[in-house]
């Protein structure tokens, strides 16, 4: 009982990563109709910028703003940092291919992907890198049997208080609004007077940003990061917003958290060299029961 | 009639044009290809070239290879697949495994490399084929991984985990084994040779057409009688056969496999060589191999950046030529880009040779292969629907729907807009199935059959928003139409059989005798996506009659024509009609729905308000109210 909600929080914490990854995902493909590629290495760029802010001067931040405060720090530079690669990225990758169709997108994004992981490569090197633990609170708190470190509830509420921003954001403002009528139709959503490339703006900050304050969560939690992990875990939250329903922003979040909650149980009872194979399989069979993901809108072609 | 009929070719033959301008003559394209392949044979034997350049060719031809199979699946068919290094793993491991627990020789190996992983390929893409775009995207990279991570985690001791498998043999051939590089360079391009023979043959057949059929427009082609599922599946298998065949000698050259070397940064490259050479472009798939090969190569010396510099380039190359750097050509190469063998210089003289199709209905259609007619033609019903109901959510958008349409009649279906018209075609051809009710065609239950197999039955149509391959020739287009009643499939294309190729010129001609009617002739090489919009209408109506139907199904063929155009239009059908087709149409031009027809069915929310010949429905009050709404009293 006790492995099973420790393994059950392990698996929300992760699967709320892969939520905030997905998030980003299913806003880009919403709008632009394009699997970002690059998104997962944006997640990893994120984690590389929270660590950089933490490492200055041997934490610095951390001695001058405290342990919360300097998490805070890092994560909100790798917010606004990842914002501006995200609109960078679709200035000079994405915007001057868009009107070449879909498969040249995808070799562009496949392309920007190598930049971003090899550029942080370039710069921080090819060996893993390593959150410090004097950068972390220690604390735990105890139910039962159950230990559950502080800072993992801080980013699981953390996470899941993002998550229900954007929720309210896109379901409940006009603005939201804009964004779901410019992804249904972007000729039309033009032409009723919203501005879609405001909302390229907005979709193309807000969804990477996310990634990367993920990324430093991700740090903050398994202290280990390297350049290439980028593509696993967009991987994954790409699988868990195809699981949602692509361009869905619920399914995404839903998606993201029974990813992590699934891949969680099944590593901790079964095997966890298997646990991907699993993962991919349990994709698969709900795609053939439901070929547009679990919360996908069924479209039947208008003939 | 007859005076219509010679009206309407006297326009025709106004209207035909030349043959189009080469962009450069054969000759020239022919001298290149023998300096090419020159220059790929000689290529070991220059001074300067050492046993490095002649493994950097070999990596070439492996990368050319697997580029080529992708292309098939991603190129010709349009099909989103990213994990296709899984099936070059199934290859090499089959290989490798193989060679040690069976101790069979390498060569044998090869082409059972090709049949496993061409199967593995059918097993797992046959439950997912039916995704769209991006769902089959990541299903293919899930099925990269799931390859990648058994190999890795070492079922039954059988692949050796992440250590992978050594000491794989050379391929021996007897009296010669292949292992230097120079032999292998050979060994490889060789392949290659007789791939892209196999390959250009099946590209210029119907096989080929129906991928790329299938890449413009799926509903389309489906509704010109092609089966869809199976094709897709068809491309798979090939693709990963051929996918295998690479990893066999792959593992033979380096003996040595691991499972890394099948991952998803390897699959995502060869994705990279199709677009980077041109959507089923067969010297772009080479090209896009050499660069990906080539590029890192020439930037080794700046070690850890040569990735960076490689994605960049992929963006820049995307942005100044995202189709590519040799994408297939259509348009300017005339007749010749078909492959059909024999046929004349003068395409002109072609149609003139090409026979009279025999009237549908009248047999002789041996020729032709129609499928037998079941029915006594004369008087009798040729389509029934019998109480059709159709429902989408809690909407009923056809409700207990009988009509009948009389063999060798015009019967037209009118009815205000929503009314469910193009929604009863759509379940008379099969696209959507009814709730209930029973379709009826020459005296067969033809509900539960899929569209490409009621094309083949006899039921052609053309649709609302003109549905054309848009980027395919005129020709081209209008060549799907023959392929329902076509005989011959992969193998007859790959080896060209006399067969073959008889049917291939069977398909031109008739195409160009449909084309040719319809006053397209002069168009035949340009784009369909180039025509204005009354003669893209006129295509789709070619298209239709060539597929030889018994029953020619119009949706609101007239739409969008000026009156000149509706007029002409008229004129034609009147013509087909005298040939003999039946015809079922959807229109709203009441000039038109009066003028030809000979049975009118009346459809308002669903249901049948009326029917009669023309001059009744007319004067219908019910017919009226429906359009135009009750009088106040």
């Amino acid at each position: 009982m006790d492995t099973l909600i420790q393994q059950l929080i392990n698996g929300l914490t992760i699967g709320s990563f892969y939520a905030l990854v997905a998030l980003g995902y299913s806003m880009v493909y919403g709008v632009m109709k394009l699997i970002n590629f690059a998104h997962g290495d944006l997640f990893t760029l994120g984690s590389y910028i929270g660590y950089t802010v933490l490492v200055v001067g041997a934490s610095w931040v951390t001695a001058t703003f405290g342990i919360w405060g300097g998490m805070a720090i890092a994560l909100v530079a790798a917010m606004i940092g990842i914002g501006v690669a995200g609109l960078v990225m679709e200035r000079i990758a994405y915007r001057p291919v868009y009107k070449a169709g879909r498969l040249p997108l995808v070799v562009s994004a496949l392309g920007m992907s190598f930049v971003i992981s090899q550029g942080i490569m370039a710069i921080w090197g090819p060996n893993p890198q390593a959150y410090l633990s004097g950068w972390t609170p220690k604390d735990f708190l105890q139910f039962g049997n159950i230990r559950v470190p502080v800072l993992q509830i801080a980013i699981l509420v953390l996470a899941l208080g993002l998550m229900a921003l954007i929720y309210w954001l896109v379901e409940r403002t006009t603005f939201g609004a804009a964004i779901r009528a410019a992804a249904q139709d972007r000729d039309t959503a033009t032409l009723m007077g919203i501005n879609f490339n405001l909302i390229i703006f907005f979709v193309f900050a807000l969804g990477p940003a996310l990634g990367g304050m993920a990324g430093v969560m991700q740090g903050l939690k398994y202290t280990r990061i390297s350049f290439n992990m980028g593509w696993l875990y967009g991987l994954k939250a790409f699988t868990a917003t195809i699981l949602g329903g692509i361009g869905n922003i619920p399914g995404a979040m839903i998606g993201g958290l029974l990813l992590g909650v699934m891949e969680a149980l099944f590593e901790g009872y079964v095997s966890g060299a298997w646990k991907d194979v699993f993962i991919f399989l349990i994709l698969i069979l709900v795609l053939i029961w439901r070929p547009t993901g679990l919360f996908g809108e069924k479209t039947a072609e208008k003939v | 009639m007859a005076d219509l009929t010679s009206k309407l070719t006297q326009r025709i033959s106004k209207t035909q044009g030349q043959s189009p301008q080469r962009k450069f003559p054969r000759a020239t394209g022919l001298v290149l290809l023998v300096a090419a392949i020159a220059l790929l044979g000689a290529f070991p034997l220059l001074p300067f070239v050492n046993n490095y350049l002649i493994d950097v060719g070999f990596i070439v031809g492996i990368y050319a290879l697997l580029g080529l199979s992708l292309n098939i699946v991603l190129g010709e068919v349009g099909l989103f697949d990213l994990g296709h290094m899984a099936f070059c793993a199934i290859g090499a491991y089959t290989t490798g495994i193989l060679f040690h627990q069976l101790h069979l020789p390498i060569v044998i190996l090869l082409p059972i490399s090709a049949i496993v992983a061409g199967g593995f390929a059918y097993l797992v893409t046959s439950p997912v084929i039916h995704l769209r775009g991006d769902y089959l995207c990541i299903v293919t990279i899930g099925i990269g991984e799931i390859v990648r991570l058994v190999l890795q985690n070492n079922p039954g001791g059988l692949t050796n985990g992440p250590n992978g498998i050594g000491n794989i043999g050379n391929p021996d051939f007897g009296l010669f084994s292949i292992q230097s590089p120079t032999q292998f360079y050979y060994y490889i391009w060789i392949v290659i040779g007789l791939v892209i023979i196999g390959l250009i043959n099946l590209q210029k057949s119907r096989v080929g057409r129906a991928w790329n059929y299938i890449r413009e427009d799926e509903i389309a082609a489906k509704a010109n009688g092609i089966d869809v599922r199976a094709f897709k599946l068809l491309a798979f298998v090939l693709g990963a056969a051929i996918a295998g065949i690479a990893g066999n000698i792959y593992a033979s050259k380096y003996m040595f496999i691991e499972p890394n070397n099948f991952s998803f940064m390897e699959s995502a490259l060869l994705f990279c060589i199709v677009l980077l050479g041109g959507l089923g472009s067969i010297p772009g798939s080479l090209l896009g191999a050499a660069v990906i090969v080539i590029f890192p190569e020439i930037f080794r010396q700046f070690a850890s950046y040569r990735l960076l510099f490689f994605g960049a380039a992929l963006i820049v190359m995307m942005i100044f030529r995202p189709g590519g750097l040799w994408p297939r050509r259509r348009e300017g190469l005339g007749f010749a880009g078909l492959g059909i063998r024999k046929l004349p210089r003068d395409e002109n003289a072609l149609l003139a040779e090409a026979p009279v199709p025999p009237r549908p209905g009248t047999v002789p259609l041996k020729t032709y292969r129609l499928p037998p007619v079941t029915v006594a033609m004369s008087e009798g019903l040729i389509l029934e629907t019998k109480a059709i109901t159709l429902k989408f959510g809690g909407l009923v958008a056809v409700s207990n729907f009988d009509m009948s349409v009389v063999t060798g009649k015009i019967t037209s279906l009118i009815g205000p807009n929503g009314a469910g018209k193009t929604t009863l075609f759509n379940v008379i051809t099969g696209i959507y199935r009814p709730n209930k009710g029973k379709v009826v065609f020459q005296g067969r239950d033809i509900t539960k059959l899929k569209p490409h197999t009621i094309i083949g039955a006899g039921i052609a149509r053309t649709f609302q928003n003109i549905r054309l391959f848009p980027s395919l020739t005129c020709i081209e287009n209008v060549m799907s139409g023959p392929h329902c009643h076509a005989k011959e499939g992969t193998w007859p294309a790959v080896f060209r059989t006399p067969a073959q190729a008889r049917e291939e010129r069977k398909i031109v001609e008739l195409a160009s005798y449909r084309l040719n009617q319809v006053g397209l002739w002069a168009f035949r090489n340009e784009l369909a996506k180039n025509l204005p919009y009354g003669k893209q209408r006129l295509l789709e109506l070619a298209r239709a009659l060539a597929t030889s139907p018994s029953l020619l199904i119009l949706d609101e063929p007239s739409s969008g024509l000026n009156d000149k155009e509706t007029e002409d239009l008229m004129a034609m059908l009147q013509v087909f009609l005298g040939e003999g087709f039946t015809m079922l149409l959807i229109e709203h031009d009441m000039n038109v729905v009066m003028g030809i027809s000979d049975w009118v069915t009346v459809m308002d929310m669903g249901s049948k308000i009326a029917e009669g010949p023309p001059r009744e429905i007319y004067n219908n009050p019910l017919v009226i109210e429906a359009y135009l709404g009750k009088e106040e009293d």
